[in-house]
C-alpha cells in the first residue's frame, strides 16, 4: 500500500471525505424527516375513532418513517451534486466526468434494499388487513344497512325494528357491519374518522366493519363523485354510550 | 452547406388540384358542413324517443370528426388509390410540405418534423385550456361556500380538466418530441408510415372541439374518470367524452404503431439495442403500453353508447349489466396510462442527464429494465383503485403485490439518474433543472403512492384530495416537469433558437415553489377527509384550500413565463448552434435547419451516445450504405459540386 | 430597446393570460347561475320549543313543466322538465320557525326509499296535506319531496324533508288554469345559525335518464337548487 502514488492515495482521501459528507447530509436529513413523518401524518388526520383508523395512521407513520430514509438519500446526493460537483461556469464544462458506467454493488444493494422494503411493507399491509376485517367475525355484531342515494345517506337498523334514521348512531365499542348499497349510482360511504370506506353499489350489497370505541360526532361523506349535489353528501355519526344508543332505538320506536 | 441544397426551391407546380388546397381551413368547413348535415337528418329522423337527443349528438360529432378528416385532406391518398392514381414524386413531396414555408403547419403534412411541431402546439393548447380551468376550479375552493360557480358548472369543469390535462399529458411527451426528435435520434429520414403519423395528429386536432363541445351539452358530469352508470345519467356532453375517447383510441393506436415500427426497423446501421438511446426506450414503452390500454377505454365507451344511444344496459345493474364492468376497463386502460405519461417523461429526464453531468448513463441496462419492468408490472396493477368498490375483496392482497412490487424497478431509476449524477460536472441548465425538480416531486409522488398502495390506508384515503394531490405530484411534478426540461433541452434543434433563460428561469421557480405549495396544501386536506371533486367543504379545509388556491395561481402566473419566453425565442432568440449541449445522440449531428429528409449521408453508429469522458472512438467512416442513399443523394451531390 | 421589448412582450402574455382566465371565468360563472332567489317573508312571531322565534313564511309550488316557474312562459331550454317554483333558490332567517306552502301540481308514483315517504326534520315529524295533519303518506303515490340537507360540519345541521302528495294522473285541469287542482302542503321547521345548504327532489322524476335522476333532477333550477339560511 506504501508504494501507492501520492496522489492517489490523496484522491482516495478525497473520495472518502465526500462519502462522509453526503452521509452526513443523509443522516442530517433522515433524521429531519422522521421527525417529519412522526408527528404530521397522523396529526392530520385527527384523533382515530376505531381501532381501524388508529392501525391506518399507524401505518402511515410508519411507511413515512421508512421512507424517509429513501428520499433523504436521493435527495441528499442531489444536493450534495449541486454543492460541489456542479459546474459553475455556467457554460459547458471544460472537462467530462469520470466514465462511471456501472457499479455492481451499489445497484445491487439497491435493488436488494427495494425488495426487502417492498417485502415488509407487503406483510405490514397483510397483517393490518385481518386486523382491520376482525369486527366481522365478532360475535354479536351490529348490522346497519346503509343506502346511498343521489344525495343522501339513509340508515336502518334490520335486527333492531327497523329504525330509520338519516344521520347514524353507533354504541361504542361494539363491533358493526355495514351492508351498503345504491339506490342509484356508486357511491362510496365513508366514515372519516373511522378510517372505514366502502362503495354503495346499485344492485350489490357491499359490505365493511369497524368497531367505534370513542363517543363523540363524526362525519360521513361521500368519496366518489356522484352527480349535482355530491359534495353535499354528508351526514354524521353519533358513537353514543350503549345506554344511550339503546335509548335512542326506543325512542324511535325500535327494540334492543 | 450541402445540407440546405435539399431545401432549393424546386418549381411550384402549377395546380396541382383541388387535393393540394385543403388545410385547416377547409378542414373547419368540411367538419362544420358534415357536422351540421348529420346533425340535420339525424334530427329530422331520430328526435324522438327517450335516447333521441344523445343519438343525435353523437352522430352530429362522428359527421364533424368525419367532414374535418375529409377537408384536412386524410382521405386523398386511399381516395387516389381508389381512383387508380399513383402518387407521383412530385405528389410526395408536397405531401412532405416541401417549400410551403409556415403553411405546412396547417395542411395534413407528413414530414416529421412538421408533425413533431404541430404536436408541440396541440399539447400547448390543450394545456391553456385545460389549465384555466384548473385556475377557475382553485378559485371556486378559495373559500368553503365561494359560490363563484354553480355546482352544475363546477362538476362539469372537473371533468373537462381531468380529460384536456390527461390527454395533454399523454402526448406531451412521445407527441412532440417522439416525433420531431426521435426519429433523428435514431438516425432515420422519418418515420415508418408518414401518412399515417400526420392521421394520428389531425384525429387529435379533430377531436378538440368535439371534446370542447361538451361544455355547451350539458358538461362532463362524471369526473374524467367517467364512472357508470352516472356516465349513462349525464347529459350530452357525456356523448362528447366518449366521441372523444374512441378518436383519441384510433389516433393512439395509429401513432403506436406507428411509433413501435420506426424503431423496430429504421435504427441506424449500427444502432444495436444497447446503442439505442434511453429516450427511444421510453418512446417506445409508452406507446407500446398505450396499444393494448387504450382499447379497453374505447370499448368502455362503445358499451356506454350502446346503453346511452340504444337502451343497452351493459352498466346499468337493474338490466343485468354491472357498474364493475367500467370500472375494470377504465382502470385496465388508467393505470398502464399513468405509465404511458411518465415513462418518456422520465425517458426524456434520462437522455438530459449524462449531456449536463458530462457523463455516461449510469447503468443503461438497469435503466432498460427498469423501464421493461414498470411496462409489465403497469397492466397487473389497475384494481389498486378499487380496494373500496366491493368488487373482489379477495383481490386486494394480490393487488396489493403487484402495486408496490412495482416500486423497485421505479427505485431503480432514480439509482440510474443519481449514478448518472454521481461526481460528474454537473452543467445546471434549465433541462437539468427539470431532472432535480423531478427528483424532488416524484419522491413525494412516489411515497404517497406506497400510502395508497396499502389496503387498509387506501380505505382511509381513497376518493380524497390526498389522491389528487398524489397523482398530481406524480403526473405533474415529474411527468410535467420531464415534459418542461425535453421543451428546453430540445428547443435549440426543434426551432434552431435557443430558449431564452431569463423567463424560463423565473417560470421553473414559480412552477415549481406553487406546484409544491399547491399540492402540499392539499395533500394536509386530503389526509384530514375532504372528498375529491366537491365544490362545497366544512370550514376546517379552509386554510389548506385557501393555500392550494395561492399556489395554483403562482402556477399560472409560472406558465405564462414560459409561455413567453417560448414565444419570444422562437420569434427572435439567439441562433442555435447545431449542437449547443456538446451532447452525442444524432439528432445534434444534423445542421439547423434540420433537411427534409434530415441526413445527407446515412449514419453509422459505432459506440451508444453516452461516452462523456471516455477515450474518442475512432471516427465514424461515414460509409454509404447502397440501399440506403437518401432520395435526393445523387441531386444533392451535383448541386454540391 | 431589447430589455424594453421583453418587458412589454412579457407584460402582455401575463395580462393577456390573466384577461383570459378572467373572461372564462366570469361568462362561465354567469352561465351557471340560476334564475332568482326567493326570500321567506317574516310575519311576527310564534311559539316554538325553542322559545319564542320570528316566524317566516316560504310560498312554493311544484309544476310538471317549466312554463310556471323562473324559465318563463316559453320554458326555457327544457319546457318539459318539471320545476320548482317561483324560483330554484330559496333564503330563509336563522334562528326562526319557518312555515312553508308547496303547492304540488304534478302526478306521480311509488317512491324508491320509503324513508322519504315521511315528513322529516320538521315540527312534531308532521306536515299537513290540503289541511289534514299526517305524519306519513301513501309511498306509492308520491309526486315529489322537497329536501333540504347540507354539510353537518361547521354549521349547524339542517335537515328537512317532506314528501308531496300526487295528483291524480286523471285529474281534470282545474277551471282558468292548464293544471289540475294542486295539492297544498304545509309544514314548519326551525332554523339553526347561519349556513349554506342545498335542496333537491328526493322522487325520481326525471323520466327517460337513468334511474330517472337525469335530467331536471340533476340540473340547477329545476328539481334542486340553493338554500341560505341568512
Amino acid at each position: 500500500m506504501s508504494t501507492e502514488p501520492v496522489s492517489t492515495r490523496a484522491a482516495a482521501d478525497a473520495r472518502r471525505l465526500e462519502i462522509r459528507n453526503i452521509v452526513g447530509i443523509w443522516l442530517g436529513m433522515t433524521v429531519l424527516l422522521v421527525i417529519f413523518s412522526l408527528w404530521v401524518p397522523a396529526r392530520l388526520m385527527g384523533p382515530p375513532a376505531s381501532p381501524t383508523m388508529r392501525a391506518v395512521e399507524q401505518t402511515m407513520t410508519i411507511f413515512s418513517v421508512l421512507a424517509s430514509p429513501v428520499a433523504a438519500l436521493v435527495w441528499a446526493i442531489a444536493l450534495y451534486s449541486l454543492l460541489r460537483w456542479r459546474s459553475r461556469s455556467g457554460i459547458q464544462p471544460a472537462e467530462d466526468g469520470p466514465p462511471l458506467r456501472t457499479h455492481g454493488p451499489s445497484t445491487i444493494s439497491w435493488t436488494v434494499t427495494s425488495v426487502i422494503l417492498c417485502v415488509v411493507l407487503l406483510i405490514w399491509g397483510l397483517a393490518e388487513m385481518t386486523t382491520v376485517s376482525s369486527a366481522a367475525t365478532a360475535a354479536n355484531p351490529l348490522v346497519v344497512n346503509v343506502t346511498g342515494q343521489q344525495w343522501l345517506w339513509t340508515f336502518s337498523y334490520p335486527d333492531q325494528g327497523d329504525v330509520e334514521s338519516d344521520q347514524l348512531y353507533l354504541p361504542v365499542n361494539r363491533p358493526v357491519v355495514f351492508h351498503v348499497i345504491s339506490k342509484d349510482v356508486i357511491h362510496s360511504f365513508w366514515v372519516v374518522q373511522m378510517g372505514i370506506k366502502i362503495d354503495a353499489n346499485p344492485g350489490q350489497v357491499t359490505k365493511t366493519e369497524v368497531t367505534p370505541d370513542k363517543i363523540g360526532v363524526f362525519d360521513v361523506r361521500c368519496a366518489e363523485l356522484c352527480g349535482l349535489r355530491h359534495a353535499d353528501m354528508e351526514t354524521s355519526a353519533h358513537v353514543l354510550s350503549a345506554s344511550d344508543f339503546a335509548a335512542w332505538i326506543t325512542v324511535n320506536g325500535g327494540h334492543t | 452547406m450541402t445540407a440546405v441544397a435539399l431545401n432549393e426551391p424546386v418549381a411550384h407546380q402549377a395546380g396541382g388540384g383541388l387535393m393540394r388546397r385543403l388545410n385547416i381551413v377547409t378542414a373547419l368547413i368540411g367538419g362544420v358542413t358534415f357536422g351540421t348535415v348529420g346533425w340535420l337528418i339525424a334530427h329530422l329522423l331520430l328526435q324522438d324517443g327517450d335516447h333521441g337527443s344523445d343519438q343525435v349528438v353523437v352522430i352530429m360529432l362522428c359527421s364533424w370528426a368525419v367532414g374535418f378528416m375529409v377537408g384536412i385532406g386524410a382521405f386523398n391518398g386511399p381516395i387516389n388509390w381508389l381512383l387508380g392514381r399513383d402518387q407521383t414524386h412530385e405528389d410526395e413531396l408536397f405531401l412532405a410540405g416541401k417549400d410551403q414555408g409556415i403553411g405546412r403547419y396547417f395542411r395534413f403534412t407528413t414530414d416529421h418534423k412538421v408533425v413533431g411541431i404541430q404536436y408541440l402546439i396541440v399539447t400547448m393548447v390543450l394545456f391553456a385550456v385545460g389549465g384555466t380551468l384548473a385556475m377557475l376550479i382553485r378559485t371556486n375552493l378559495i373559500s368553503p361556500h365561494s359560490n363563484f360557480l354553480s355546482a352544475q358548472t363546477y362538476n362539469a369543469l372537473v371533468g373537462l380538466h381531468g380529460l384536456i390535462m390527461i390527454i395533454a399529458t399523454i402526448i406531451m411527451i412521445t407527441g412532440p418530441f417522439g416525433n420531431f426528435i426521435m426519429p433523428i435520434m435514431i438516425g432515420a429520414r422519418d418515420m415508418a408510415f408518414p401518412r399515417l403519423n400526420a392521421l394520428s395528429l389531425w384525429l387529435i386536432v379533430a377531436a378538440i372541439p368535439v371534446l370542447l363541445s361538451a361544455a355547451f351539452l350539458g358538461g362532463i358530469p362524471t369526473g374524467w374518470v367517467g364512472y357508470a352508470p352516472l356516465a349513462n345519467q349525464a347529459p350530452p356532453g357525456m356523448d362528447s367524452y366518449s366521441v372523444t375517447i374512441i378518436i383519441f383510441a384510433i389516433s393512439s393506436a395509429i401513432a403506436g404503431a406507428n411509433i413501435t415500427t420506426t424503431v423496430l426497423t429504421m435504427r441506424a446501421r449500427g444502432m444495436s439495442w444497447n446503442r439505442t438511446p434511453i429516450f427511444v426506450y421510453g418512446t417506445i414503452a409508452s406507446v407500446g403500453l398505450a396499444i393494448p390500454a387504450f382499447p379497453m377505454f374505447m370499448a368502455s365507451q362503445v358499451l356506454l353508447q350502446v346503453d346511452r344511444t340504444q337502451g343497452g344496459n351493459f352498466f346499468v345493474a337493474s338490466g343485468g349489466g354491472s357498474p364493475w364492468l367500467y370500472s375494470n376497463l377504465f382502470w385496465l386502460m388508467g393505470h398502464p396510462e399513468v405509465y404511458v405519461i411518465l415513462i418518456p417523461a422520465l425517458a426524456a429526464l434520462m437522455e438530459i442527464t449524462p449531456v449536463f453531468a458530462r457523463k455516461p448513463l449510469f447503468s443503461f441496462n438497469a435503466a432498460v429494465i427498469s423501464i421493461a419492468g414498470i411496462v409489465g408490472l403497469s397492466v397487473m396493477v389497475w384494481a389498486h383503485h378499487m380496494y373500496a368498490a366491493g368488487w373482489a375483496p379477495d383481490l386486494n392482497g394480490p393487488f396489493m403485490l403487484t402495486t408496490e412490487m412495482i416500486s423497485v424497478p421505479t427505485g431503480l431509476l432514480f439509482l440510474v439518474i443519481l449514478g448518472t449524477l454521481w461526481r460528474g460536472r454537473v452543467w445546471t441548465t434549465l433541462p437539468m433543472m427539470a431532472t432535480y425538480a423531478m427528483l424532488w416531486n416524484f419522491i413525494i409522488g412516489g411515497v404517497t403512492g406506497i400510502y395508497l398502495s396499502d389496503v387498509p390506508a387506501d380505505y382511509a384515503l381513497h376518493g380524497s384530495m390526498f389522491v389528487t394531490a398524489h397523482f398530481h405530484y406524480t403526473l405533474m411534478g415529474a411527468g410535467l416537469t420531464g415534459a418542461i426540461g425535453a421543451l428546453s433541452y430540445w428547443f435549440p434543434k426543434m426551432t434552431g433558437r435557443m430558449l431564452a433563460r431569463g423567463p424560463a428561469l423565473i417560470s421553473f421557480w414559480l412552477v415549481q415553489i406553487g406546484f409544491n405549495v399547491t399540492f402540499m396544501g392539499m395533500f394536509a386536506v386530503g389526509l384530514a377527509g375532504q372528498p375529491r371533486r366537491v365544490v362545497t367543504y366544512a370550514h376546517l379545509f379552509a386554510t389548506g384550500n385557501f393555500v392550494s388556491t395561492i399556489g395554483a395561481y403562482t402556477i399560472g402566473i409560472g406558465m405564462l413565463f414560459l409561455l413567453y419566453g417560448v414565444i419570444s425565442s422562437w420569434r427572435g432568440g439567439e441562433i442555435a448552434p447545431a449542437n449547443p449541449w456538446g451532447a452525442k445522440t444524432l439528432e445534434w449531428t444534423v445542421p439547423n435547419p434540420i433537411p427534409l429528409e434530415n441526413f445527407l449521408v446515412m449514419p453509422v453508429v459505432t459506440a451508444d451516445a453516452y461516452g462523456y469522458g471516455e477515450p474518442e472512438l475512432p471516427p465514424v467512416e461515414p460509409a454509404v450504405d447502397p440501399d440506403r442513399v437518401p432520395a435526393h443523394a445523387g441531386l444533392a451531390a451535383e448541386e454540391s459540386l | 430597446m431589447l430589455a424594453k421589448r421583453a418587458l412589454i412582450g412579457g407584460a402582455a402574455v401575463l395580462v393577456g393570460g390573466v384577461a383570459a382566465v378572467t373572461l372564462t371565468g366570469t361568462v362561465l360563472a354567469q352561465a351557471g347561475a340560476t334564475p332568482g332567489t326567493t326570500r321567506a317573508t317574516v310575519n311576527g312571531t310564534a311559539n316554538t320549543s325553542q322559545g319564542v322565534l320570528p316566524h317566516a313564511f316560504l310560498d312554493l309550488a311544484t309544476y310538471p313543466d317549466s312554463m310556471s316557474g323562473a324559465h318563463g312562459g316559453s320554458g326555457g331550454a327544457h319546457p318539459d322538465w318539471v320545476s320548482y317554483g317561483p324560483t330554484p333558490n330559496f333564503s330563509v332567517p336563522a334562528h326562526s320557525l319557518v312555515t312553508v306552502t308547496i303547492k304540488q301540481y304534478d302526478a306521480g308514483e311509488t317512491i324508491t326509499n320509503p324513508y322519504f315517504a315521511k315528513p322529516r326534520g320538521t315540527v312534531d315529524d308532521n306536515m299537513t296535506v290540503d289541511g289534514k295533519t299526517v305524519t306519513q303518506v301513501d309511498p306509492d303515490a308520491i309526486g315529489h319531496t322537497f329536501t333540504v340537507h347540507g354539510l353537518p360540519t361547521n354549521q349547524d345541521p339542517l335537515f328537512v324533508s317532506v314528501p308531496l302528495p300526487a295528483v291524480p294522473d286523471d285529474a281534470p285541469p282545474a277551471a282558468g288554469s292548464d293544471y289540475p287542482a294542486p295539492r297544498v302542503i304545509t309544514f314548519s321547521f326551525i332554523t339553526g345559525g347561519k349556513g349554506d345548504y342545498v335542496w333537491n327532489c328526493e322522487f325520481p322524476c326525471g323520466d327517460g335518464y337513468y334511474a330517472k335522476f337525469g335530467g331536471p333532477m340533476a340540473t340547477q333550477g329545476y328539481m334542486s337548487g340553493d338554500f341560505h339560511v341568512v
